[in-house]
């Protein structure tokens, strides 16, 4: 298929691995759905030292459950990305290893202590979600399937999260206090998840013409803020000063997007922020620390079947 | 030899599994599945695999989801409005999806 019918075609779950598609449009598939799938992984590890941290059995097994579900989720995701036959999953799992991987920039600071889960858990969370949900829309279809196991299971992850914001806020005023310190520290971060404005954004159009992305940058952080602004005041979080942001009449926000840290922003782009290098290297100890698990498969497959190559099989 | 067949109404869609044929090799199981199970339901795209092929395990052998109390697995525990129409559209799914197992549970379906 040439690049043009490509773009003509471009509708919801347009395409499939039976296609031919050009190689422009791999890339970019490519590109897209395994800096999803990292980010699942990359969530995961930074949510699982609170496992062990969770205050009550009922927040340690919720916990436990939600991190599980990304690990999937990411699965999943590398098996569409797999599809598009540009990257075997190993070589996408050993490239996030070695810090050529990347992955959204929120997974990239450090997550201290209990009171910050939250802010992962239902913003960014929440965040994500709105982008999934368009997801389930776009031209890719392994991807598009992809995105309807997640998003079935999604809700239950922003859901929880929002009980844990409530239950902080409705708490002690120490509880109240270190949350909205959360959130201070977190909010910039969770604007700048949407990435950045359309007009910097390099890879928005292509991806926009071949229907992998469905919504831009801008609509997205748009909507999202229009919702969660209001659920944060709802809890009693004071929204910060930087950015600055202006309501409209009809009730919407206007984001003062350049008040915010870019510079900051285009260095976690380039996995050259340092605590998220302790984040991409504390997954790669996890990852080496469970290499016989993976040897012991290969070598059993290997028995059975022989040294067939087949990434479509090798799961 | 048999093959099991599995349809996709239209493009983007699941293919699901319905029905299987009597086939000596792939193309005619191809061609039988077309005849057989495509000719008036709306089909898109047919796959047929060798019944060999398939691997099963069912609830004779396994409790799907455990056997404990996972409620704090689904959005519905979390008694909030949903923040986001996506957020209410995932609970939806999940019940309905707890709904049905409940029902297949309680011998109703």
């Amino acid at each position: 298929m040439d690049l043009e019918t490509v773009k003509e075609r471009a509708g919801p779950r347009e395409f499939s691995p039976k296609d031919e598609m050009p190689e422009e449009y791999r890339k970019a598939a490519t590109r897209m759905i395994q800096f999803h799938a990292n980010s699942e992984i990359m969530g995961a590890y930074l949510e699982r030292p609170f496992i062990r941290q969770a205050p009550s059995l009922e927040r340690k097994l919720a916990f436990s459950a939600k991190v599980q579900d990304e690990l999937g989720h990411g699965q999943l995701l590398y098996r569409a990305a797999e599809s598009l036959g540009i990257k075997t999953r190993d070589e996408m799992l050993d490239e996030l290893a070695n810090g050529q991987g990347k992955f959204l920039n929120c997974f990239h600071y450090p997550m201290e202590s209990w009171v910050e889960t939250p802010m992962i858990a239902f913003f960014v969370d929440g965040a994500a979600m709105r982008r999934q949900a368009t997801l389930k829309s776009t031209s890719w279809e392994p991807y598009a399937h992809a995105m309807d196991k997640v998003c079935f299971e999604e809700g239950f992850h922003v859901k929880h999260g929002e009980a844990m914001l409530h239950e902080l806020m409705t708490g002690s005023k120490k509880e109240q206090e270190m949350a909205q310190e959360a959130f201070e520290k977190w909010w910039p971060r969770i604007i700048q998840f949407f990435g950045p404005t359309d007009k910097q954004s390099t890879h928005h159009g292509f991806a926009s013409e071949v229907g992998l992305k469905q919504k831009s940058n801008d609509e997205l952080r748009r909507a999202f803020l229009n919702t969660y602004i209001p659920k944060a005041e709802k809890y009693g979080l004071e929204i910060p000063d930087t950015p600055t942001i202006e309501k409209n009449d009809d009730g919407t926000y206007n984001v003062a997007e350049d008040e915010l840290n870019w510079d900051e922003f285009f260095q976690i782009a380039k996995n050259e922020y340092e605590p998220g290098l302790g984040q991409i290297d504390g997954r790669k100890k996890a990852q080496e620390a469970v290499a016989w698990v993976r040897e012991s498969m290969d070598s059993h497959e290997q028995r059975l079947y022989g040294g067939g190559e087949s990434p479509q099989a090798a799961d | 030899m048999i093959w099991e067949v599995f349809r996709q109404k239209k493009a983007g869609d699941y293919h699901t599994h319905c029905g299987n044929v009597h086939a000596p090799d792939r193309e005619m199981a191809l061609l039988f599945a077309e005849v057989q199970h495509a000719r008036r339901m709306p089909t898109n795209s047919l796959w047929v695999v060798p019944k060999d092929e398939i691997g099963e395990v069912d609830t004779e052998d396994v409790a799907f989801g455990g056997t404990t109390d996972k409620s704090y697995r689904w959005a519905m525990t979390y008694n909030f409005e949903a923040a986001a129409e996506e957020v209410a559209a995932s609970e939806d799914e999940q019940a309905e999806a707890e709904q049905q197992r409940r029902a297949v549970a309680d011998g109703d379906d």
